[in-house]
């Protein structure tokens, strides 16, 4: 197990330098040009060519990337086109903003959508299902940006219950992280309702009814611990939808995290700044999906890793 | 492995020493103002950009200010002058003013603050407008400078208020940090920058107009989301909003809590036409186009009503602008007539290229347009890839078939000169300037060269009139509508003003 946790952390390396280029290459074949964007629409070809200089944009790709990636393996992502402040700094300043809302998120959605899945499951065809298979559906399909909108105008606007932007107290991260909960809330609510009535009909089970154990006790010990191995499958691979969500969603309540700050770079193809963001999410993402698999070991000691 | 470890470590304990630290909550003396985007710089004379500019004015100031009547006043020089030929002007500095770091305003400084933007090798932003015109600067004593001009320039004292000709601190400016921290002169100074989130700017004790009249802080934030902006209104988490979204405009004016300002805008907006391509190079084909528009249609449908059909490729503030010409009306019959003469009795097919948010302008010619027979294709663009399409040359057009592009300019109050030299003139045909489709007519070029140099206004007007005239007639653009400037505030906010072109003036706003 040891060595099958250091083969993945030893990859990786491998995966950001993949990533890394993948990103280097994909974001300079967009069209459109920083120093055009940042020398403005009256600038002369003269102050764009200057303006290419300054940022470093006139070197060779190869050495672009080469001086990108010397840097970044010293912790140093380069200097934002746009704030002209260093890219780690600003990111370190915006990722705590971000995990607060994605673990918030997280915890929602685990704590809502689990408990709802086994109702379904354990009420299957009941209205209790029906009620909260409805629900997961409507989550599962609605836009998130206009549920934040809808959100804001009803708490904020005319309730007055909730702030409306930015992330000045604890109250600041009820909409955003709800905002952000509702797809993975219906997406484990949903699995966990499959997981769990597979789970149900399997011999045991039925053997533990026969043996008179109570149905309380089946369903969270029994059914639950042996469902829950898709479920944190599909818990540690939707981390990479949540940060793809919170880019909507920051965008739209101004929350100071690293998913506005990619919306914005994305707009003036600032470059240092859309590689800094995807390294440190690609990051969060392999960690995450590294954490999911340990848990399943853990709760299953049949799953062996070589 | 250890390595991993000890980051991780490091990026917990930043998360937790980070939620921890939250920003300063608005009090009763904070201005709130919200913009649609977030700062480009720091430095006045590394942007262009109006928004930007608004935000800076309350840290920096130029020689000579504006007022809210637009006229021009002293700020840092007291009294100026020029030779009779237009081409030396001098300039006496105010005295005892101090930089918000302390450094001493004077002669030396403001020769530096020029010297960055003639020097080719520094590539600012905001340096190619004082590069066409503007030989050197010079400290004739401690606290006198002269401009040395190549070329007589109206619009000269009208620039010295503008982003390029702000005073930066010549010490902030040697560190390189003038970027990301401000230091200018003015009543307020830079508190806080949180580039993801916020600028904060306090008042000034040492500015050397005395007290500043305004609130003990103003706080700026942005969003590009309309709907939130008016949100944001609607809540008091901004007491200004600017540019206010026309969308919202008519709700808003019923609101007896909110004061909504429209006035007259220089931003005009229009259709550039290939005038390298076929059928387009076709005056008598362009002119059809322009018959064919229904520019009230689109001022309704658009703008919500808030803005003006277009007459003339000078906005109304713009000084020379004629409001007696009349080119176009809505004529879809004197269209098809003309495709008719230049032998496309069946109309033709072209393209054009148009930024997501003004997209809804594209559909809107798409159909008004079909009716004289012509089948345009819209092609929606994000921003960055669209300002790469709308910049190509000839040939890159010609290749992917661009036939147009949809788009606005605005100079401000700073003359016809900066509205008719980049999206007209011969050289400026992109990629080198904003003449999108590449039109050449040496007697415009002429008489853009011949008001530029004429001193008299009357006279310098008069031919811009003709100019005016000559782009009509020519049509290189299908003009469409001037757009107004739309801020909203509070109803308790006052003493908030627009210079025509969007850019808010908040720095004596009491709420």
């Amino acid at each position: 197990m040891k060595a099958y946790i250091a083969k993945k952390l030893l990859a990786l390396p491998l995966i950001l330098i993949g990533v890394s280029l993948l990103v280097f290459v994909a974001i300079r074949a967009l069209p459109g040009d920083p120093a055009r964007l940042m020398a403005g629409p009256e600038a002369t070809q003269e102050a764009v060519d200057n303006m290419t200089r300054r940022l470093g944009l006139d070197r060779s790709l190869p050495e672009q990337y080469a001086s990108f990636a010397y840097g970044a393996v010293r912790g140093d992502l380069g200097i934002s086109i746009k704030s002209k402040l260093p890219v780690i700094d600003e990111i370190a300043e915006r990722l705590p903003f971000t995990l607060g809302l994605a673990i918030t998120a997280y915890l929602l959605a685990v704590g809502i959508g689990v408990p709802a899945g086994m109702i379904a499951a354990i009420y299957r065809h009941g209205w209790p299902d029906q009620v909260v298979m409805i629900l997961a559906i409507a989550g599962a399909s609605i836009a998130n940006f206009w549920l934040a909108l809808m959100a804001m105008n009803t708490f904020s606007v005319q309730l007055g219950w909730l702030p409306l932007l930015g992330a000045s107290s604890w109250k600041s991260f009820i909409l955003p992280s709800v905002t952000l909960a509702v797809l993975p809330t219906a997406v484990i609510a949903r699995m966990t309702r499959s997981s769990m009535i597979e789970v149900m009909s399997q011999d045991y089970i039925r053997t533990a009814y026969a043996k008179g154990v109570a149905p309380q006790t089946i369903y969270w010990s029994h059914a639950l611990r042996n469902a829950l191995i898709p479920i944190i499958t599909i818990v540690g691979l939707n981390f990479g939808s949540l940060v793809g969500g919170a880019v909507v969603t920051e965008s739209v309540f101004n929350w100071p995290g690293i998913g506005r700050f990619l919306v914005d770079a994305v707009r003036y193809r600032d470059y240092p700044v859309i590689q800094g963001v995807t390294l440190v999410a690609v990051t969060g993402v392999v960690v995450m999906n590294l954490l999911a698999e340990l848990l399943i070991a853990v709760l299953n000691p049949k799953i062996r890793f070589d | 492995m250890t390595m991993f470890l000890k980051n991780r470590r490091f990026v917990l304990a930043s998360a937790v020493a980070g939620g921890l630290v939250f920003p300063i909550s608005a009090s009763a003396a904070t201005l709130n103002v919200m913009q649609t985007e977030a700062p480009r710089s720091m430095d006045p004379g590394d942007q262009t950009a109006t928004y930007t500019a608004a935000l800076l004015d309350p840290m920096y100031e130029g020689l000579l200010k504006r007022d809210p009547d637009l006229s021009l006043k002293p700020a840092l020089a007291t009294e100026w002058s020029s030779d009779a030929a237009g081409l030396v002007w001098t300039f006496k500095l105010r005295p005892g003013v101090k930089f918000h770091d302390g450094t001493p305003f004077d002669a030396d400084v403001v020769v530096k603050n020029f010297a960055r933007h003639l020097d080719t090798k520094r590539g600012l932003a905001a340096s190619g407008r004082l590069r066409t015109f503007l030989e050197g600067v010079t400290a004739v004593d401690p606290m006198t400078v002269q401009f040395k001009l190549k070329s007589q320039y109206p619009a000269f004292l009208a620039l010295l208020t503008t982003g390029p000709c702000l005073m930066v601190s010549p010490a902030a400016e040697t560190a390189g940090t003038i970027g990301s921290k401000a230091v200018g002169t003015g009543p307020y100074k830079l508190a806080e920058y949180k580039s993801g989130e916020y600028v904060l700017q306090t008042k000034n004790g040492e500015w050397w107009g005395g007290a500043p009249k305004g609130e003990d802080e103003i706080k700026w934030t942005w969003t590009p989301e309309p709907s939130v902006m008016n949100m944001a209104l609607q809540t008091g988490d901004a007491d200004v909003v600017n540019p206010f979204p026309a969308a919202f405009a008519q709700q808003l004016k019923a609101n007896p809590d909110m004061t909504l300002s429209t006035t007259d805008g220089s931003a005009v907006f229009w259709v550039s036409l290939n005038t390298k391509m076929k059928p387009l190079d076709d005056v008598r084909v362009r002119q059809a186009l322009n018959y064919a528009t229904d520019r009230e249609g689109i001022v309704k449908a658009f703008m919500q009503g808030f803005a003006k059909p277009a007459n003339s490729p000078l906005a109304p503030v713009t000084p020379g602008y004629d409001k007696s010409l009349a080119p176009y009306s809505y004529d879809v019959e004197k269209a098809k007539q003309l495709l008719k003469e230049a032998g496309y009795p069946d109309g033709f097919s072209m393209s054009t290229i148009v930024q997501e948010q003004e997209s809804r302008i594209g559909e809107l010619l798409q159909a008004m347009w079909a009716k004289a027979g012509v089948k345009l294709d819209v092609r929606k663009m994000e921003g960055g890839v669209w300002s790469k399409a709308a910049f190509l040359d000839p040939a890159g057009k010609e290749k992917d078939g661009i036939g147009s592009s949809i788009a606005s300019w605005s100079s401000g109050v700073n003359g016809a000169d900066l509205q008719f030299r980049p999206l007209y003139y011969s050289k400026s045909a992109s990629p080198a300037g904003a003449n999108l489709g590449f039109f050449s007519d040496p007697k415009l070029d002429e008489l853009i060269d011949k008001a530029a140099s004429t001193l008299d206004e009357k006279a310098r007007n008069a031919i811009y009139v003709d100019a005016q005239k000559l782009v009509n007639e020519q049509a290189p653009h299908v003009l469409l509508f001037t757009k107004q400037d739309l801020f909203a505030t509070r109803a308790s906010v006052k003493g908030t003003w627009v210079i025509p072109g969007g850019l808010i003036v908040v720095k004596e706003a009491r709420k």
